[in-house]
């Protein structure tokens, strides 16, 4: 009986498989209703699965236009965002992605202007036409301005307005023929960005864990929280070279059996992740020593505890993160005791929203794996409650190591402004 | 005399099929001993307990005879050494056992235990003799049925040492809490002495399940064990009731402290009862003395327990205004009086329950207080960043205050009070103790680690998945199917047997959800996989805003003045 209904347990692995038979249309709603069902949960297999499905709408997009193309992802974007706006990741999918396309058009349309630019300069007098000449400068300006602006400080002033043109105003020069739109097919290289970003999200891990020996030192007691994968493998690449120990909280309602089963070694084969995760050996086989915690007697052992070592759920703007329930109160104790807090992240969590109502980004899970249908009677009478997420103030994090390396909390910001376009924040 | 001693033998030396169960209850049962296992395997692994079995079944026999029809025979300076080296063994035994704990009795201790009986005992086959065989030869069968299930390969090197099994236990344990390791709480009462009063039997094993917890539970219930210790109690002739009935009590006081080790709280009330002891003149008649004691013991805890927790929960409950949202955590039996009784004085309030794994006393704090009609709201500690949100106060209980102000509780006790303290909107919520003096304590402490109790890893092991109450075979399905396969198959006794091949899809993958849901099974059998199960934890002092006692509402830099006051009194 598993073994049959695994394979036909809707996830990331079934969605990806029906992806290439599937008409696009009925992949989108597919990924859609998985999202909605959270059929598809952790924030990698949510980022592969919209990356994949991106992929997909692009090749069966028939225009090259860019515009077309970007109205096209941002609405697919703004469906699939409004299937689980918890889930950050497939926003932040989303705006990479368009972000390859404006660059893709930018790049397209400079070429064109440096040439038209190049046979200009032979005649002098231009037969532009002249709206058209006020239009392509500001729009050839504006990206350019975009991209030199992103390692400069002008951009903080500079007005988002004009940047909004872009969308709407190339149409409309596209038409008088001054932009050879047709002659260039900025798809594949769209697609092929698309392709560097599922290869990101495929290595996003190992790349963390390449900075695993500049943080960790030998005979360190290190506490760790749920059975992330990306703080598994850090640590893991750590153990070849340190011996060191680790204290895991179980986290009890929501992810003990995986926590569990990846700290016993025990592969339970969960099909929710990649397939080649469940092949990572445990840590307990390095030779490192792990002790499983109830997640009630974090306060009691912090004063032992060198390191706090986080995985997370997304990150936010301003530095704070959404984290399995449970972090934001080991943080605060590790803060009380002092003790460091680094949280472990691809750059692909981290989200430019900056939201100030923190309540919203909380999902809450099911009540039945708090209280079981053993106490059935009890479920009438009270309000039982599941958070799965809580919010951790960017105060309480001293470091996040992403795979571009380790930045203080403060840094994200810039960071962020360097993944995705201004334009493409609020979709 | 020969008869206990043969069918334990035989049961021994066949399948032990009446054996294993008792010994299975005795450990924790390793998950079903696999069938084909101790078939394969005696052959090989017998041969050390067949021989000794060999050995010891012509000794026995042998003496046997003799024993039997000339037991009187033996002279007075025979039957004292005999008796002397059975005591020997037994005290061997039980330490053994002792040390083996729950976990499987290392497999040469009661063997070796039991041979050695009979070699240190010579010749002898008394009565006595014939209890001690069972107990051997049950544990060499324990041996073969139980032992081996745990062991992977075939190659395993005869019986363990007792050594080798107890370095295998210390690699479980957490180092840094090493010196907590004490001896395994004590499994059964097999072992206890003679002087132990069945009350305390009883108490000993409810407190070691958890059946009595809670700090004033286990003391209230100490007392009263005691309370008819003393009314069974006779002075022995040539002693003092004073002097004779506290090293009585000890002995139920080591026993009580093997099942768990004492509370605060329980060592309080010995202290002033022993002192009460220690007070009676010599001169007093034994009845009177003991109607005095029992009188003591009433009222002991009359005054410090039953009034004290009224007084308490009365004050407290005043703390509680309309509207308030009151965070508690775990399940004290003070806080529950508390909030009941503010509930009685008509306050509408809110209460949210944290709990925690994995005890889960909240859910029966939840349970009365939502058959009292209190809108309650319950969560895990996963929830208390959220719960603490709209908290106006923070209740808790405590298992001890100590001398440096800090609070000595379940744990998780101070995560609580800490996201109390720190919460994200910069008001802190006031945190109170509802405490009994009985439960303050001279000792100090400063962290979690020096001094706390270790519960058994292994509760952290049994969860306990809610599909499998859904998971069960439907009654009506499964005798569908077992009429269906009777039918098909008649002789197959379709009532229990693991019945279909065909209908196995659907009813098989629950026993084997349930073994696969639990990855920390053989967690003992992992190497470097440590569990720890901590039972306490030290809340600071500066996250307690007051603490509530029978005698006031004091800051917790009161509680060494009050509890000066309170023994000094």
């Amino acid at each position: 009986m598993p073994s049959t209904s695994l394979a036909l347990t809707p996830g990331l692995a079934s969605f990806l498989k029906s992806l290439k038979t599937n008409p696009i249309d009925t992949s989108i709603d597919n990924l859609i209703s998985l999202l909605k069902r959270r059929q598809i949960r952790h924030s990698r297999s949510c980022a592969t699965a919209t990356a994949y499905l991106l992929l997909r709408v692009i090749s069966a997009c028939r225009t090259t236009d860019a515009v077309k193309l970007i109205e096209r992802v941002q609405n697919v974007g703004r469906r699939l965002v409004a299937a689980q706006p918890r889930e950050m990741v497939v926003g932040n999918i989303v705006r990479r992605v368009l972000g390859l396309i404006r660059e893709e058009a930018e790049d397209d349309r400079e070429m064109d202007f440096n040439l038209s630019e190049a046979g200009s300069e032979s005649q002098p007098q231009t037969p532009r036409v002249p709206d058209d000449a006020s239009d392509i400068p500001s729009a050839r300006l504006d990206g350019s301005a975009a991209r030199t602006s992103l390692t400069s400080m002008f951009s903080l002033l500079s007005h988002p307005e004009p940047e909004r043109l872009l969308p709407g105003t190339p149409s409309s020069a596209s038409p008088s023929g001054r932009v050879p739109g047709p002659s260039k097919d900025i798809r594949a290289e769209v697609m092929e960005g698309i392709n560097e970003i599922i290869d990101e999200l495929g290595q996003v891990d190992d790349q963390i864990s390449a900075y695993a020996l500049d943080h960790i030192h030998s005979n360190e007691i290190i506490l760790t929280h749920t059975s992330s994968t990306t703080v598994q493998k850090f640590l893991l690449k750590a153990a070849a070279k340190r011996r060191f120990t680790v204290i895991i909280a179980e986290s009890f309602p929501n992810n003990h059996e995986a926590t569990h089963a990846t700290v016993s070694g025990a592969s339970a084969n969960d099909e929710e992740s990649m397939s080649t995760e469940s092949f990572q050996k445990p840590l307990i086989a390095m030779g490192i020593t792990v002790i499983l915690i109830p997640d009630s007697a974090v306060f009691a052992l912090m004063s032992r505890v060198n390191k706090v070592i986080l995985g997370t759920h997304s990150v936010l703007a301003n530095g704070g993160l959404v984290a399995a329930a449970g972090t934001r109160v080991i943080a605060r104790a590790a803060k009380v005791h002092q003790t460091p807090v680094t949280v472990v992240s691809g750059v692909y969590k981290l989200s430019p929203v900056y939201p100030f109502d923190f309540e919203s980004l909380i999902e809450y899970g099911d009540a039945s794996k708090v209280i079981g249908y053993e106490d059935g009677d009890l479920v009438d009478q009270i309000d039982v409650q599941n958070p799965l997420y809580d919010y951790v103030p960017a105060e309480l994090v001293d470091l996040y190591i992403t795979n571009l390396g380790g930045h203080a909390p403060s840094y994200l910001y810039r960071i962020v402004s360097d993944h995705y376009r201004k334009e493409d924040i609020h979709f | 005399m020969t008869n206990p001693a043969d069918p334990a033998l035989a049961s021994s030396l066949s399948a032990p099929a009446s054996e294993v169960p008792a010994q299975q209850r005795q450990s924790e049962a390793p998950s079903n001993p696999s069938q084909p296992q101790p078939q394969t395997q005696p052959s090989k692994e017998s041969g050390k307990p067949k021989k000794e079995k060999k050995e010891a079944k012509p000794k026995d026999t042998k003496d046997a005879i003799p024993a039997t029809d000339g037991a009187e025979k033996l002279t007075g300076a025979e039957l004292k050494k005999r008796a002397k080296a059975e005591k020997a063994a037994r005290r061997a035994r039980e330490k053994l056992d002792r040390e083996a704990g729950g976990a499987p009795a290392p497999a040469g201790g009661p063997a070796a235990g039991g041979s050695g009986a009979g070699a240190g005992a010579g010749q002898p086959a008394t009565p006595k003799k014939g209890h001690g065989q069972p107990a051997g030869g049950s544990g060499a069968s324990g041996d073969k049925g139980r032992g081996l299930p745990r062991r992977p390969s075939g190659q395993t090197p005869g019986q363990p040492s007792p050594a080798e099994q107890k370095k295998k236990a210390e690699e479980k344990n957490v180092a840094v809490f090493g010196h907590l390791y004490g001896q395994q709480r004590r499994a059964t009462v097999a072992g206890a002495g003679k002087e132990v009063h069945p009350a305390v039997l009883a108490l000993g094993l409810q407190m070691r399940d958890y059946v009595v917890c809670g700090s004033s539970a286990r003391c209230v219930a100490t007392l009263l064990a005691f309370k008819r210790v003393i009314e069974a109690y006779t002075t022995p002739l040539g002693t003092s009731l004073s002097r004779h009935l506290t090293t009585h009590l000890s002995h139920q006081i080591t026993y009580l402290s093997t099942c768990r080790p004492l509370s605060i709280s329980q060592g309080n009330a010995i202290r002033a009862l022993k002192l009460a002891i220690a007070s009676i003149d010599p001169s007093v008649p034994e009845a009177d003395a003991k109607e005095t004691l029992c009188e003591f013991i009433d009222s002991f805890i009359r005054e410090k327990i039953t009034v004290a927790d009224q007084v308490v929960a009365g004050s407290a409950a005043q703390k509680i205004q309309d509207g308030d949202v009151i965070v508690t955590f775990a399940g004290s039996s003070l806080v529950k009086q508390t909030l009941l009784n503010a509930h009685k004085q008509r306050k509408k309030f809110r209460v949210s329950i944290i709990d925690s794994r994995p005890l889960f006393e909240g859910k029966n704090l939840a349970r009365a207080l939502a058959n009292a009609g209190l809108d309650v709201q319950y969560s895990l500690m996963n929830g208390i960043s959220h719960a603490i949100k709209d908290a106006t106060k923070v209740f808790l209980g405590a298992h001890a205050m100590t001398s440096n102000g800090r609070l000595y509780s379940r744990v998780g006790t101070a995560l609580v009070a800490m996201s109390a303290k720190e919460r994200a909107g910069g008001v802190e919520v006031p945190v109170i103790v509802c405490c009994e003096t009985v439960k303050f304590t001279d000792r100090v402490a400063l962290d979690s680690i020096v001094v706390n109790e270790i519960a058994d890893a292994d509760e952290m092991v049994t969860t306990q998945p809610p599909q499998q109450v859904t998971g069960l075979p439907d009654p009506a399905a499964a005798a569908a199917a077992a009429a269906a396969e009777s039918s098909s198959e008649n002789k197959k006794k379709a009532s229990k047997t693991p019945v279909p091949p065909t209908n196995a899809s659907p009813l098989e993958p629950n026993p084997a959800l349930k073994n696969a849901s639990s990855p920390l099974k053989d967690w003992r059998d992992t190497p470097n996989l440590q569990l720890l199960n901590l039972m306490y934890d030290v809340t600071p002092a500066e996250y307690v805003d007051m603490v509530v006692t029978e005698m006031g509402s004091l800051p917790p830099s009161a509680v060494p003045i009050v509890h000066r006051m309170s023994t000094s009194l």
